[in-house]
């Protein structure tokens, strides 16, 4: 153990310290441009340049281990000179822009220049201009800014999975790009606007907003995914400007992916409910709120006085808090109403009494980084959880053997093995994996074949259920292969949980048959069967279903829609009674994320317009409605109560609870391609999609043969469902779709009424030419 | 064979990869970018990117490496090439007048070609010649002391060897 000295203090450090590890140790702050813990060692700024005895010159103690005896000096005469020097040279080609720079005011380069400069330059020459990049819609680059300290580049490579960006050309001419022309993509992007030292990369929708020093800070978590990243929301009046990430190394460590970086834009949406609106006349009025509470109290009431509880439907966002969520339920069933649901997108609920008491990873976030054998099933966490994809990645790096199973091939940034079903046959993929395991029969594809070896030779390999799975319209029938093929072979089974707390939906009884705790109560009717009256909370039914016509066709035959949400979005043409709820900016409670850690977040702004928080707005409801117990006071009284209700429940479940009987559903044999689709990262929730710097055009893909065998040509198709919705839309050639499928980007307007996951679509060349 | 390298260019890449461990591909971009300009004449954004491929890097990495070396061209260039040192020896003994000088009697900039595809003019880093400055490499041959006069001679006899 190397015993050295800095600034006269004395530390013991591990073998292998940096001496800039040591003086962090120590307290003591060295400056530095391209050093950063996360990423591998550079040492090209020579901002943290030490003076160090008996050494001819000074050091950066970034790249200096520590060895015994040494005498570090960080402000010695040397050591200043060092540091002036540098800076000097960094200055030289550094435009002076700071009144123009967004990074003003939380610039390293401009902190280190107050604190380190010499205020004298030497330099009269013209300074060097560097052409802009383009990396993507969000981050806006001013390249002549650039110090070329290259976190970018590392960043991308080490992190992003990305290695697009590189440093070219040589001494002066030196630049940070793409050198050939194009976008950088990754759902990681925005963490290079943090990285960067300077103003090279700023935040695009951001640009010229407000200055640092100016924005209020609000402690607030992620509410896109179910990692729990979480966040600083940074707010300028009644406005969120933007949203960073807060330091948790369990969770987030210190980053941030775009969906929950940039979806805040989506706040200012044109559709955002400013006020309580009723349905009067065949349109949406506003009203005050008390009418529209007295309106939607007595439409629930009408409606189980004549029909009973069975033909209502609650049906709640999976992003809402917990306080909400148990406050949803028990308003519900307080009138008798057993139909509650959080899962949209999710249709086969045959192996709902087998679901586990929540969506459990079992583990920590940072424990995943340690499997060695990993099993995806249908679960992009890429596009659903990018920093869970994160841990995957890590682990992967790390020598991890992970598979995925999907109807598709993905852009996973990490190296795996894929194995994709034929189109349709996702069921059978599992069937043949069990069938291997237990029964040792020869197997078709050699890829499954290699994946039962790892299985059988694996302790206890993990299989990680992703939302794909519950996608399929024989959903309940994989599950039951999956649970078997893990008592077959010791097999641990994970989830990742879709959204930032579907886990506090299942542990606080927004499922049917299930009260708060897990409590398993009789069988609940289904969702959208004949259904006379719906509360919608904080949903988008028409564009987050697999079956988008279905529901909207039971919406609009509804007798009462009641939607509590931040946006009206199609609401306006469906729901009787509109209800302005404050966004997640905009009030505060508490998520469970997928690891089941209980995590708090705070509101960051007023409620726009009217809109109050959900949790007011259903404790008044329930006053309306003359449901008693459910008139909290404030939010601390909610959560104890519902704390109290759920009790203490294990981390760790077991993925399956007793499989039922599932019958063999036949699967509808129809001409057309099988429609294969997903929610891209950024069509995921009502926010999300509203952001318009995160706006995504939806897109078929299909397999060159299949265009080939259609005799296609052009960039676009035309779609017939069966339902006689017909919808073109342009297509990309794309291998990894099985030949004979269709895949679809869901959730869009334009794709929502061709229906969802196990259809079939007829595709066509588009009859009607439209010249632009 | 491939659509840009003959089959002994990439018999040469892959001899020069297997000297590197196998998670090293990287180390062997270098030589692999050097066989393909040798056979090519210079190094066109395609052929880059081919020889990232066959190495399996990411062409990020190859552009960085054959932006960075002025041996390498990333436009095509004349039949002999005046690679002048500029770098601080030279520049002491005039490179910059050598380099005026042959801006003047080719009619070119540096880094351009003479219209009959004869001469290129490069500025170059050190080459490792200093005692003998100002200094160009032509070919695989060190040009040294030189003077504006010895450069016209060198021209002269140039352009009547392309002649014959």
């Amino acid at each position: 153990m190397p015993r050295i000295e800095i600034d006269g203090q004395e530390i013991e450090v591990a073998a292998g310290t940096t001496l800039m590890e040591a003086a962090e140790q120590l307290g003591i702050y060295i400056p530095f441009f391209c050093y950063h813990p996360k990423l591998s060692v550079a040492a090209n700024c020579r901002m943290c340049l030490v003076d160090v005895e008996k050494q001819a010159k000074p050091l950066p103690a970034c790249a200096t281990p520590a060895s015994d005896g040494m005498k570090v000096s960080t402000r010695s005469k040397r050591a200043k000179m060092a540091q002036q020097g540098v800076l000097e040279f960094l200055l030289i080609n550094h435009p002076l822009d700071c009144p123009i720079c967004d990074q003003g005011g939380e610039c390293p380069l401009q902190d280190i220049t107050m604190g380190y400069a010499n205020p004298h330059s030497l330099y009269t020459e013209e300074k060097r201009v560097v052409e802009d990049k383009d990396i993507g819609p969000l981050i806006a680059t001013e390249m002549t800014r650039c110090i070329q300290c290259t976190r970018c580049v590392r960043f991308g490579t080490e992190i992003g999975g990305i290695s697009e960006l590189g440093a070219t050309g040589r001494g002066e001419k030196m630049a940070i790009g793409t050198y050939v022309a194009k976008a950088v993509r990754s759902e990681l992007s925005g963490n290079m606007i943090d990285l960067c030292p300077v103003g090279a990369l700023t935040s695009k929708p951001f640009r010229y907003k407000a200055r640092s020093w100016e924005l209020k800070h609000s402690q607030s978590l992620c509410p896109h995914c179910s990692t729990g990243c979480n966040t600083d929301v940074q707010s300028l009046g009644k406005e969120v400007l933007r949203v960073k990430p807060r330091v948790n190394e369990a969770v987030n460590e210190e980053w941030l992916c775009d969906k929950g970086r940039f979806a805040y834009a989506g706040l200012q949406a044109a559709d955002r409910v400013q006020t309580p609106l009723l349905r009067i006349n065949g349109s949406l009025q506003p009203v005050s709120w008390a009418d529209a509470l007295e309106a939607a109290a007595t439409a629930l009431q009408k409606t189980i006085g004549r029909a009973g509880p069975d033909v209502v439907a609650g049906i709640i966002s999976p992003a809402a808090s917990n306080e909400e969520l148990y406050l949803f339920q028990a308003l519900l069933r307080g009138l008798g109403v057993r139909a509650i649901e959080h899962r949209l997108r999710q249709t086969d609920f045959r192996a709902d009494p087998a679901m586990p008491l929540y969506p459990a990873l079992n583990m920590s976030l940072e424990q995943l980084e340690t499997e060695r054998n990993i099993i995806l099933c249908h679960a992009y966490p890429r596009e659903r959880q990018p920093l869970t994809n994160h841990r995957l990645r890590k682990a992967a790096l790390a020598g991890a053997q992970i598979w995925a199973l999907d109807s598709t091939e993905r852009e996973f940034n990490f190296p795996l093995r894929q194995i994709r079903a034929a189109a349709g046959a996702d069921l059978a993929v599992y069937e043949e994996l069990l069938a291997l395991l237990r029964d040792g029969t020869p197997a078709s594809n050699p890829a499954l074949a290699d994946l039962a070896d790892t299985v059988r030779a694996a302790d206890k390999p993990l299989f990680l259920l992703g939302s794909g799975l519950l996608q399929q319209p024989r959903a309940a029938e994989l599950l039951a292969v999956i649970a078997e093929i893990a008592q077959q072979t010791a097999a641990r089974v994970s989830w990742l949980a879709e959204s930032a707390n579907s886990a506090g939906a299942w542990l606080l009884g927004c499922v049917p048959g299930r009260k708060p705790g897990g409590v398993q109560v009789e069988d609940a009717p289904q969702i959208w069967d004949e259904k006379k009256a719906f509360l919608l909370y904080g949903v988008e039914p028409e564009a987050d279903s697999m079956d988008a016509p279905g529901v909207r066709a039971a919406l609009d035959a509804a007798d009462a829609v009641i939607s509590i949400s931040s946006f009206l979005g199609a609401a306006e043409s469906y729901a009787d009674i509109v209800l302005p709820l404050a966004s997640w900016a905009e009030s505060s409670g508490s998520f469970f994320n997928n690891e089941g850690r209980l995590q708090q977040y705070r509101a960051a702004v007023r409620p726009a317009g009217e809109s109050r928080p959900g949790w007011k707005i259903l404790r008044v409801l329930a006053d309306h409605l003359e449901l008693a117990g459910l008139d909290f006071d404030d939010l601390e009284a909610l959560q104890d109560t519902w704390q109290k209700q759920l009790g203490d429940f294990p981390l760790d479940v077991p993925g399956f609870g007793v499989m039922p009987e599932i019958a063999a559903r036949q699967q509808e044999g129809a001409e057309g391609l099988q429609l294969l689709g997903d929610w891209r990262i950024y069509q995921q929730d009502l926010l999300v999609r509203r952001a318009q710097p995160l706006e995504q055009e939806p897109v078929c893909r299909l397999h060159p043969d299949t265009v080939a065998e259609l005799g296609i040509s052009g960039g676009a198709v035309e779609l017939l469902a069966r339902n006689g919705a017909q919808v073109q839309l342009p297509f990309v050639l794309d291998a990894g779709i099985p030949h004979g499928a269709v895949w679809l980007d869901l959730g869009h307007p334009e794709t929502q009424a061709l229906g969802g996951v196990g259809t079939t679509l007829r595709v066509q060349m588009p009859s009607i030419r439209v010249r632009a | 064979m491939s659509e840009w390298l003959s089959q002994s260019s990439l018999d040469a890449i892959a001899a020069e990869r297997s000297k590197y461990p196998p998670e090293q591909a990287r180390s062997a971009l270098l030589a692999a970018l050097r066989i393909a300009q040798e056979e090519h004449g210079y190094l066109p954004e395609p052929l880059i990117e081919h020889v990232a491929a066959i190495l399996g890097v990411p062409a990020i990495q190859a552009f960085e490496v054959a932006t960075f070396y002025t041996m390498y061209d990333l436009q095509p260039v004349g039949r002999h090439q005046f690679c002048v040192c500029g770098s601080v020896s030279c520049f002491l003994n005039g490179s910059d007048e050598i380099l005026a000088h042959l801006q003047e009697r080719l009619g070119i900039g540096i880094g351009e070609t003479t219209a009959d595809g004869l001469f290129t003019i490069k500025e170059v880093e050190c080459l490792g010649a200093c005692k003998d400055a100002p200094m160009m490499q032509l070919g695989d041959r060190y040009i040294e002391d030189l003077t504006p006069q010895k450069l016209d001679e060198l021209i002269a006899q140039l352009r009547k060897e392309a002649e014959q």
